[in-house]
């Protein structure tokens, strides 16, 4: 049997941001696109296949047109904010198997400009014409995207005692990490009285627990080893990826404080081949504050119900156990509406030592987890300095 | 201190289900103060909602049945922020994830007529029928005093 082919991240780039009233979807792809190719030292002709998660029908074929490609390889499962877990996933396995040579994974949104901050508690549509599944049951109780985490986290309280003041300490970290950044949306340090006395959204989730709405655009380009040779950067090597779902509404969620991150966890750190301590920097869906602690739980990183006390301890800030964030997360940097790839992203610029102020020192090992819909799809990559 | 509750008996007329053939029993069932989940003849569980087979054990020996109306909390969240009207005007109001006593099903519901001080997850509840438009109602709960 022919030994696999080893596959990593070559170039990265992001659009401008985190507020652009003058970009559309396209152009934020378009902008992030150029710098990504330029940072890998790459033609766009050598792009064989594309990824991209977005909105309305055959929206990724649009995005080929925009950027003049002629993909052979096209995937565009769209499973909400962790889809491009899943569409590196599967990009990682077909240039594994040969399939394609090189893959761009895409995503652009001016989810601000062009919707205000209404993804969380309405306000930018969902009136009339029949609502697909489970919304049609659950629309017309008002729950909001917001209550429906902050129901799952109601769950969590109840079965381990977590607080509200432990979900804040995830934010004011998230923010720490966002004061090194100077391209983050919010910047200004904040304290757990700060989250505390910000408005309740949803029980118990107060504004600060939730992720800012912004503007923005994100590519990151994947190859082989061979053709990473003679390129610009040192690989950063996919050295495993797993991916599941348990439910789509969050009625639906049989047990409430367990993702499906407790399968794809496993599965891609048995793929790597590493176990969850080997991890240097982990780069957390951040949706909200109890999409961290749950998933910090279901990957392994702290015992099943131990993550608030784990949090309370300062082990996401950088030089703590489990440096989280760096580049200040979905909490105070950047969420254009779905934030999955720009895990990869910042996973990719810790790796190869160029996170800046908020450098996580010696990291070798990252690990992605992407969060989408109402905790409902979760997708895990690990990346790491050396191939397997 | 308690807030006080908002009139839910009027909805607008964008808001009312459009029934298909799955769901048509559950929502007429609803009108005539029935709450109606299937039942899985195979398995004995149940679900809601409705479809065309079982979600526990993959048969398709579904059938309605009414169910009791009564459950426990699961988990539940106070919607302080809602930009949707008439949720926009609503607010504060409780959303609760109810375990139906029948095993297997659980639903999604606004408690519009309870405190919301008074909610808790394990509290009973019991379901309660708001009619919308001229055929169909909405399912909510409120905290069961019996």
């Amino acid at each position: 049997m022919a030994m696999k082919r080893n596959v990593c991240v070559v170039g990265v780039g992001l659009s401008d941001g985190p507020i652009t009233p003058d970009l559309n979807q396209h152009q934020l792809i378009a902008q992030a696109f150029r710098r990504a190719l330029t940072d890998a030292g790459m033609q766009k002709h050598e792009v064989e296949g594309l990824a991209s998660a977005g909105y309305g029908g055959m929206h990724e074929v649009a995005v080929a047109e925009y950027l003049g490609l002629t993909p052979h390889w096209l995937e565009s499962t769209s499973c909400g904010g962790s889809s491009f877990e899943f569409h590196i996933q599967h990009a990682y396995r077909a240039i594994q198997a040969g399939d394609v040579e090189t893959v761009a994974v895409v995503y652009g949104n001016n989810q601000l400009s062009a919707s205000g901050r209404t993804l969380g508690t309405g306000g930018g549509g969902g009136r009339g014409g029949p609502l697909p599944g489970p919304m049609k049951y659950e629309f017309p109780t008002g729950l909001t995207l917001v209550g429906a985490y902050a129901m799952a986290a109601q769950r969590h309280m109840y079965e381990f005692g977590t607080t509200p003041e432990q979900l804040a300490s995830i934010a004011v970290q998230t923010r720490e990490h966002a004061a090194r950044n100077e391209g983050a949306m919010y910047r200004d340090l904040i304290s757990i009285d700060d989250v505390m006395s910000s408005n309740l959204v949803a029980d118990p989730l107060h504004k600060l627990d939730c992720c800012v709405i912004s503007d923005g655009g994100c590519v990151v380009i994947l190859t082989t080893q061979d053709r990473a040779r003679d390129l610009r950067h040192k690989p950063v090597y996919i050295r495993g990826a797993a991916g599941g779902t348990t439910h789509h509404s969050i009625n639906a969620m049989a047990d409430m404080t367990r993702t499906a991150a407790a399968i794809s966890g496993p599965r891609a750190f048995a793929d790597a081949g590493i176990r969850p301590i080997d991890v240097d920097v982990f780069c957390a869906y951040d949706s909200f504050t109890y999409t961290v602690l749950v998933t910090l739980e279901d990957l392994g990183f702290v015992p099943k119900g131990e993550g608030g006390p784990f949090v309370a301890d300062g082990n996401l800030r950088l030089g703590g156990v489990l440096p989280t964030n760096p580049d200040g997360g979905g909490l105070s940097n950047t969420h254009p509406g779905m934030r999955g790839l720009f895990l990869a992203c910042e996973a990719t610029r810790q790796l190869r030592g160029d996170g800046g102020a908020s450098q996580v020192k010696g990291a070798e090992v990252a690990v992605c987890n992407g969060s989408g819909g109402w905790l409902s799809t979760q997708g895990t990559i690990v990346l790491s300095t050396e191939a397997s | 201190m308690s807030s006080p509750l908002a009139d839910w008996s009027e909805s607008p007329a964008w808001l009312a289900p459009i029934p298909t053939s799955d769901d048509r029993e559950f929502w007429v069932g609803a009108r005539n103060g029935e709450l109606r989940i299937q039942r899985c003849g195979a398995c004995g569980l149940h679900q809601h909602y409705a479809r065309m087979l079982c979600s526990h054990c993959g048969a398709d020996e579904i059938a309605f049945v009414v169910a009791s109306g009564l459950g426990t909390i699961y988990s539940f969240t106070v919607i302080r922020k809602n930009g949707v009207p008439p949720f926009r005007e609503r607010v504060p109001f409780v959303v609760a994830s109810v375990q139906l006593d029948e095993p297997g099903a659980r639903v999604l519901a606004a408690m519009p007529t309870t405190a919301i001080e008074s909610v808790a997850i394990g509290a009973r509840v019991r379901a309660q029928f708001r009619p919308v438009g001229d055929e169909f109602a909405f399912v909510d709960f409120a905290l069961d005093s019996a």
